[in-house]
């Protein structure tokens, strides 16, 4: 368990005054994780119609971060306040067959509650999770965002950053 | 307003717009004494004049009628409650409220309503009026694009632009509070209150109370699908599509309830209801959930939410609606003639919140001294003396607030509103005793 990077204005803090806590999920935690999984897909469907969430998008939900527990090449990091969990960062490790660096840490999945952007949470979560994926033995991070999500964009572009690959979809 | 029934008044009106053909004009404030005037009201005099403006563009507030000119721009996207009847629609709108700018606050207000295809070009064409205008009065745009073009035409022109629809319900919505806070034994910071309806008039009402130091933990909002708060379903979409609402729904809500108008109003002190059309929006099952003595406004016209009678039944004991025909009418009216009078005669860069503030501080202490009491807690328009009184702490809030061009003292700013409103008050009395205007045919 990690407390949060302090470096930047101290450091996040929750409802009580307490810092908030950036962690690996514990296993009583996945169905609110699953539950914040959720929410980034519909927000994903705010840029574009090919994003619309299905309807039992709970449950594949949970089944997909269940995947997540217990395999060495996941990583599911959670920031908690008291008790609830108020962000939550999914990653895997995946090879890069044809080129350098051969391995990247490959963040999927990111969402923050509203009540705690903007507090220097999402950068403490980003920078954990890097460390983590580093030691997973990651040599590059990516991470998979909406074209049109320009805040998402923003985000990693200031951090050094850079697009690598534009996904394009229609439908047949 | 006079009282009469909507169908005698609507009849007049088509009779009577037709009769004088439109509502306001420009009328001369020089005398032609014989026709060499012109030389000096326009070429070769004129010359001189645009010659020195020229030298110093700041000179137009001193030389021209721009300071005491302002005009009354809309898109016509939401007319009333008529909703988007386009500019052409907006006209007689925008004329009425031309003339009780004339009328109530001596200013001189141009309607202009504008076809525009987009945002964009309503903010570009406002903005490319700055050279002729002390001010702009906005009307009757839809939310959120309101929001937009407000908070982006306040940032880029060097003028005060007003969102009627925002800013002076809000302002005439605080100063109802005021006095029924007052009547009620409260004060604004530690009473809850819930604001239904979250559109120009609430979200502008939100922010206004949270400056005029109401916790933003004990305000409720709720909009359509409900109370606003942070973990709503669809509050990723809000910051998205409506980052005012996004915000007010981080901001309120300490309690973090969730779920409909009930739930929100329980425990409630006062319900300020800017939400649509009612007249059984709201029922007395829900206003009697509140705390004893319940504050209630229903700011829809012309059908409020909820009827007073509804309201008294569900246990309400002070409550206001946007109606004449009702005790304690909510009118912008009684607001934005002052608001301009006071910033134009300061030569205003902008209109602030505190400025808004204190003018709605002054409309309630001018009821306050008159005596409120449950039935009146607000003044009515025919109290003309109010209007130079709320312009003067305009001017002066502006003055504090570093906003404005032209230092006055609180004297000078209440004499120079009262001056400017008699004068228009003159003006009409004159023409309607010469005969220049007459009275419409019976």
């Amino acid at each position: 368990m990690t407390h949060l990077n302090r470096r930047k204005s101290g450091g996040s803090r929750g409802a009580e005054g307490e810092p908030v806590q950036i962690r690996r999920a514990k296993k009583e935690e996945l169905t609110a994780v699953a539950d914040l999984i959720v929410r980034t897909k519909r927000l994903n469907n705010e840029f574009d119609p090919l994003f619309a969430v299905v309807a039992d998008a709970k449950p594949r939900a949970e089944k997909y971060i269940q995947a997540t527990q217990g395999a060495g090449d996941r990583l599911l990091l959670v920031a908690v306040d008291a008790s609830k969990v108020v962000g939550v960062l999914r990653a895997e490790i995946r090879e890069r067959s044809f080129y350098e660096p051969h391995v990247e840490g490959f963040i999927s999945d990111f969402y923050i509650l509203p009540e705690y952007r903007r507090k220097a949470l999402g950068n403490q979560m980003l920078e954990q999770a890097s460390a983590e994926l580093k030691k997973m033995g990651a040599q590059i991070i990516a991470a998979d965002v909406p074209s049109q999500n320009e805040i998402a964009n923003r985000f990693y572009v200031k951090r050094g950053f850079r697009a690598l690959t534009s996904v394009f979809g229609k439908a047949p | 307003m006079a009282k009469q029934p909507k169908e005698e008044s609507s009849r007049k009106a088509l009779e009577y717009s037709k009769f004088y053909g439109g509502k306001v004009g420009v009328a001369p404030k020089v005398p032609v004494r014989s026709l060499e005037d012109f030389s000096i009201w326009y070429t070769p005099g004129v010359a001189a004049v645009s010659k020195a403006i020229e030298a110093d563009p700041e000179l137009s507030f001193e030389y021209t009628g721009r300071w005491n000119t302002i005009a009354v721009v809309t898109d016509g996207t939401r007319v009333l409650g008529l909703g988007d009847i386009g500019p052409e629609g907006a006209l007689p709108v925008m004329e009425g409220k031309a003339l009780i700018y004339n009328y109530l606050g001596g200013v001189n207000a141009i309607p202009l309503p504008v076809k525009v295809a987009s945002q964009e070009a309503l903010i570009s064409f406002v903005k490319a009026l700055e050279p002729s205008l002390g001010g702009v009065n906005l009307e009757d745009i839809e939310s959120p694009k309101c929001f937009e073009v407000l908070d982006r035409l306040r940032s880029e022109m060097s003028i005060p632009v007003w969102h009627d629809d925002q800013q002076g319900t809000a302002g005439v919505t605080l100063a109802a509070l005021y006095n029924a806070l007052e009547l009620t034994g409260r004060k604004l910071r530690g009473s809850k209150i819930v604001l239904f309806g979250a559109g120009a008039a609430n979200v502008a009402a939100e922010r206004l109370l949270v400056k005029a130091g109401a916790d933003p933990k004990d305000l409720i909002v709720l909009d359509s699908k409900g109370i606003l708060h942070p973990e709503r379903e669809d509050i990723d979409q809000l910051m998205l599509k409506n980052k005012w609402k996004y915000e007010i729904a981080i901001r309120t809500n300490g309690d973090r309830v969730s779920g409909g108008l009930k739930d929100a109003l329980r425990g409630a002190d006062a319900l300020v209801a800017a939400a649509g059309q009612g007249p059984e929006m709201i029922k007395p099952d829900e206003i009697a959930v509140m705390n004893r003595r319940a504050i209630t406004f229903f700011l829809a016209n012309p059908v409020p939410e909820m009827l007073p009678a509804a309201a008294r039944s569900g246990g309400a004991e002070i409550i206001a609606t946007g109606r004449s025909d009702y005790p304690n009418q909510v009118n912008n009216s009684l607001l934005f003639p002052a608001i301009f009078r006071g910033a134009l005669d300061v030569r205003a860069k902008t209109i602030t919140d505190s400025m808004v503030i204190d003018a709605a501080a002054e409309l309630a202490s001018f009821a306050r001294e008159r005596g409120i009491n449950r039935r009146y807690i607000l003044p009515t328009m025919v109290q003309w003396e109010m209007y130079p009184r709320v312009a003067a702490k305009v001017g002066q809030a502006a003055i504090r607030e570093g906003v404005a061009r032209k230092k006055l003292s609180p004297r000078e700013s209440l004499h120079a509103a009262m001056e400017m409103i008699q004068h228009s008050r003159k003006v009409m009395s004159t023409l309607r005793k010469s005969g220049a205007i007459v009275d419409p045919p019976e």
